[in-house]
């Protein structure tokens, strides 16, 4: 018996320092790495913490059984080795056996005659065994967890609705980026980003033209146009300079389909892939789209034109009437 | 003096169910397992629309719930309830229009889902004229079980008939309660309420419609057959009463767990959570009282494949009435809602649970209907095991696809941006996961026809016995009750009281739900800006509910930053306050389409339907050259107008009238925008994909800012 405990308590203790380490790191973990999924690390660790509070009342509960074990031997030495020699004879439950048997509370099968009810249906007999009382308790704990999750979110105001739950975490996030922001120097923008050229950087841009950025779909695989305009001809409708493709790609025209991009591409990536189709000027590919907007002529330092400055009010009607922009 | 009546039980009818029941459950999943191949191999509808995942994902449901599970319902509680009850069934002539009405049910689903035939509501997919047939064949099944009932031999009601009589009140109050719709025509119809309210109805009724045709009913059969093929007392009846009452009495609270973190006012969410987690211990005492019902019987379930079936299938209904409290903690439905981890657990209790028990109810009663032995021990045994093999090869990929899936959508770089701003990055990872599950649903479909032909040779061996002989002391010799006994004795001498207590445990919970929601307008905060769908949108709506795109595609961004930075800003419940029926979703095999509007070019849209991989290579939708070849029928257009106008939609009086006017209008100008990107056809203004790009191009735009351009 004395024995089993200790091992017990050797189990635990590992246990608990195995959390607590967990928990040091977790709670470095939020701060600092903002992309971890914190909802759900909060709900483990707080799984986490239950099972180690849990874990250390069973060992509480077993000292304190060493402790009276103890006491009775001491007791029975006193009162002669013939009565302790009596009691260590009987039969011995562990706690778990104990527990067991109190949180199923059966009647065992042998004796289920005496259980059984006189009704019979088709031959179907019934038992008169007790509700199982570990059911019996966890129905009780559900109950008490609704009772509470319900006073918590809603009686009392205390827990955060869906849209404070979103205000939270939007705000926990922007720190956090802004953080990791603070650490990364020289962002690209419309109003710095300069021409690419090394081979490296148009290689990514061009990745990016057929990968994740989907602009093949509309401006065809070598730029030769579709859905969206020619990008190889020194025609363009929001300027042909590389703060403008900049500009064009982050934005995007959404009142004409192209959409904006500043939350699926980070900034140097849209600097490689406008890069990459400034690259394709002049290469003439086969099947081109006739040139829209206008030639485009080189200006050093001119400030990029505003994004709706070109598109013609009847463009802007047609935008309007199709629903794309009800009213 | 002990008189004794002889009479007869109806065993012809309880065969006819059992060969439905067989039938159907091949036509069930072998839809469903024509599906799981579909999103490997997306062409394999074969560019027919009538094959389409979008329609026959909805086959695939109504087929194993209503065709195999129903069927299977009705041959257990047929053959038990006479049993159970010491008499013939009630009435010949309503079991014969019982079943032959329910088959022609079923054949009409099949027709007419396939056409695009649909209400859009999940489990409730069928049109109006369908729900009426429903309706009445289910009230035949009604007066002839309570006919049965009040013509019983057995005083008292066994705990099986409780749940028979809680499934048929409930079944009926969730059918009505969830149909109530206004026709425009013979196949079409729109829902009496709208959006938000909509959804509520909708999923009262589609939990439901699991807790009460799918859970309910099976327990009673368990109750029967479990102990009569294990030979066993049932473990305790103290727990048959507590977890009977309590489980009907709270499942119908917890519909809400499908809406959680959507536009459903958060008070309602959270009673779907709790009411969620307080029905753990009822299910379990099924379970248990299912399980425990088996000592001193384990050694026999090593050599009984019955009983291994049975014992299975109510492990399954313990693992997914587990399961289902803990993905109704909002934590946790963060993560699993939309993805495969909800469809993974669906199929534990549906092959385990339902498939399962019938499995083990046929393997036992039809050696009894013909009056033989069962074929082969050996086939009963493969068939558990290859049975099981499917379902653990279709659920364990499911759960990694679903966990796999989420947390790639909620993957953020630490400057700031979506890991995998491309949702098709987040479905190629996936695909071979969908190919593991479409070879354990191939296993799951190769054990049943391992029983199919065991039970073939198994008839063949045997005589029927259409009527059998039995015979029990008629009622007048029934004792006068007084003084000691369980309480709960009293009501199960009353099946008429039985019945009310029954109604009013399960009227409850939804009334304290659906009425604040429906009657008080304050739940659904109006915004000024949402404005009804215009005729060319309305009828592009209905085009997507027709092809079934909510299979796929859900229309409810939620309040997480992974949504709003993916799709936009999160859904409003005051934006679907003209959506009839309500068209959020459950499952995102695509993405999310309620900010779709604007966000691509008219083109882009056509160029989609027509090839997808064209726009969004690797994509696993299936192309609709349809839409840009058919005609759009605007002959119920006016129609349709009027129907809306009766239920509220504030169109101008004598809109109708124009409506077609309008309609043409707005194409005009669709149709001219798709020229001027080089798209081009003879009558590119009167197809369909003009309205459905119409819709596709409204769907979020409501509330988005508008640009100050033109007048």
């Amino acid at each position: 018996m004395k024995n089993k405990t200790l091992k017990l308590i050797l189990a635990v203790l590992p246990l608990l320092l195995f959390s607590s380490t967990i928990w040091g790191q977790a709670a470095e973990g939020t701060g600092s790495n903002p992309y971890f999924y914190s909802g759900l690390l909060s709900n483990g660790m707080l799984f986490l913490v239950g099972a180690v509070f849990v874990a250390a009342l069973i060992a509480l509960y077993n000292l304190l059984n060493i402790m009276v074990k103890v006491q009775q031997i001491r007791i029975y030495q006193e009162q002669g080795m013939e009565a302790y020699m009596e009691e260590a004879k009987k039969p011995q439950q562990s706690f778990f056996q104990r527990l067991y048997k109190r949180m199923t509370n059966v009647v065992p099968v042998e004796k289920e005659k005496d259980i059984m009810f006189d009704h019979e249906y088709d031959g179907i007999r019934e038992l008169d065994n007790v509700l199982p009382p570990w059911w019996v308790a966890m129905f009780y704990i559900t109950i008490a967890f609704g009772v509470v999750y319900y006073t918590y979110y809603h009686f009392t105001g205390a827990g955060p609705s869906s849209a404070e739950e979103y205000k939270m975490e939007m705000e926990q996030a922007e720190k956090a980026v802004q953080a990791y922001l603070a650490t990364q120097s020289n962002q690209v923008d419309e109003t710095n980003v300069e021409l690419l050229t090394d081979e490296q950087s148009l290689a990514a841009g061009k990745a990016i033209f057929e990968g994740k950025g989907t602009c093949f779909t509309c401006h065809g695989m070598q730029g030769e146009g579709g859905i969206g305009p020619n990008l190889t001809d020194p025609y363009w409708i929001h300027g042909g300079g590389i703060k403008d493709l900049f500009k064009t790609i982050k934005y995007g025209v959404p009142e004409k389909g192209m959409i904006s991009w500043k939350d699926q591409l980070k900034p140097s990536e849209m600097h490689q892939v406008a890069s990459y189709i400034l690259s394709l000027q002049g290469t003439n590919p086969p099947n081109p789209k006739e040139p829209q907007g206008e030639l485009y002529q080189q200006v050093e330092n001119a400030p990029a034109p505003p994004a709706d400055s070109t598109a013609t009010g009847a463009e802007s009607k047609e935008a309007d009437a199709i629903g794309m922009n009800k009213e | 003096m002990a008189q004794v009546e002889r009479f007869s039980y109806d065993n012809a009818i309880v065969r006819k169910f059992a060969y439905a029941t067989i039938i159907f459950g091949v036509v069930g999943i072998l839809v469903g397992l024509i599906a799981a191949l579909q999103l490997v191999f997306p062409t394999l509808n074969l560019g027919i629309p009538y094959t389409t995942f979008g329609r026959i994902r909805p086959l695939h449901t109504n087929a194993a719930i209503f065709a195999f599970v129903g069927n299977g319902i009705f041959m257990g509680v047929y053959y038990s309830l006479q049993r159970l009850l010491k008499t013939r069934m009630f009435s010949k002539g309503l079991s014969e229009f019982h079943f032959w009405g329910w088959q022609a049910i079923i054949l009409a689903a099949a027709i007419t889902l396939p056409l695009g035939i649909t209400s859009a509501k999940e489990y409730a997919e069928l049109e109006w004229p369908i729900d009426l047939a429903i309706a009445a064949v289910w009230v035949a099944f009604g007066i002839n079980m309570f006919g049965t009932i009040l013509k019983r031999r057995e005083q008292h009601l066994y705990v099986a008939i409780w749940f028979y009589i809680a499934t048929w009140v409930t079944v009926t109050v969730l059918h009505i309660g969830n149909n109530l719709e206004l026709p425009v025509h013979l196949w079409k119809s729109y829902p009496v309420f709208a959006g938000v309210q909509d959804a509520l109805i909708q999923w009262w009724y589609g939990h439901n419609a699991v807790a009460f045709f799918l859970t309910t009913p099976y327990l009673g059969l368990m109750y029967y057959y479990l102990p009569k093929a294990a030979n066993r007392p049932v473990y305790s009846y103290k727990l048959s009463i507590i977890h009977f009452w309590a489980l009907i009495f709270i499942y119908i609270w917890a519909g809400p767990h499908h809406l959680l973190y959507t536009s459903l006012p958060d008070w309602a969410q959270s009673l779907g959570t709790v009411f969620s987690v307080m029905l753990i211990a009822p299910s379990w005492g099924g379970m248990l009282n299912g399980l425990l019902t088996l000592r001193g019987a384990w050694d026999r379930v090593r050599q009984d494949p019955i009983l291994k079936f049975m014992v299975v299938a109510v492990t399954a209904y313990g693992m997914s009435t587990f399961e289902g409290p803990m993905l109704s903690i909002k934590s946790v439905n963060a993560i699993s809602h939309y993805t495969d981890w909800t469809i993974g657990h669906v199929h534990i209790g549906t092959l385990g649970w339902n498939g399962f028990l019938t499995f083990g109810i046929l393997y036992w009663l039809i050696p009894r209907l013909f009056n033989t032995k069962l074929h082969s021990l050996k086939l009963a045994n493969a068939h558990f095991w290859i049975g099981t093999l499917g379902i653990l090869f279709y659920a364990i990929p499911l759960y990694w696809a679903g966990w796999t899936q989420s947390l790639m959508w909620k993957q953020f770089t630490p400057d700031g941006f979506l890991q995998y701003g491309n949702f098709l990055e987040t479905v190629t990872q996936i695909i071979p996961m969908y190919g593991l599950r479409a070879l354990g649903g191939t296993l799951y479909v190769a054990g049943y026809f391992v029983m199919v032909y065991n039970l073939i040779k198994t008839i063949q061996a045997g005589s029927f016995i259409g009527d059998e002989a039995a015979e029990a002391p008629p009622a007048s010799t029934w004792a006068a009750h007084h003084g000691k006994e369980h309480w709960h004795r009293w009501i199960e001498r009353r099946p008429v009281q039985m019945l009310i207590a029954a109604t009013i445990a399960i009227l409850i919970g939804g009334m304290v739900e659906i009425f604040p929601m429906a009657m008080i307008d304050d739940q659904v905060p109006r915004i000024e800006s949402v404005t009804p769908y215009t005729p060319l949108e309305l009828e592009g709506r209905d085009i997507y509910i027709r092809e079934g795109c909510l299979g796929c595609h859900s229309q409810m961004v939620r309040p997480f930053r992974s949504e709003t930075e993916r799709y936009g800003e999160y859904s409003k419940s005051g934006e679907f306050i003209y959506d009839r029926p309500f068209l959020w979703g459950s499952k995102r095999t695509g993405p999310d389409l309620h900010r779709v509007g604007g966000k691509y070019p008219h083109s882009w849209h056509y160029n989609h339907m027509y090839e997808p991989q064209s726009t969004s290579p690797g994509s696993i939708m299936p192309p609709y050259p349809w839409l840009l070849r058919d005609e759009l029928n605007t002959s119920n257009t006016a129609a349709k107008i009027r129907a809306l106008q009766t239920l509220g939609t504030p169109y101008p009086e004598g809109y109708d009238q124009i409506a077609v006017e309008d309609l043409q209008k707005q194409a005009k100008i669709v149709a001219d925008n798709l020229r001027k990107d080089g798209i081009d056809d003879d009558k590119l203004e009167e197809k369909e994909i003009i309205a459905v790009i119409a819709y596709l191009q409204r769907l979020g735009t409501d509330i988005k800012p508008k640009p100050q351009a033109g007048n």
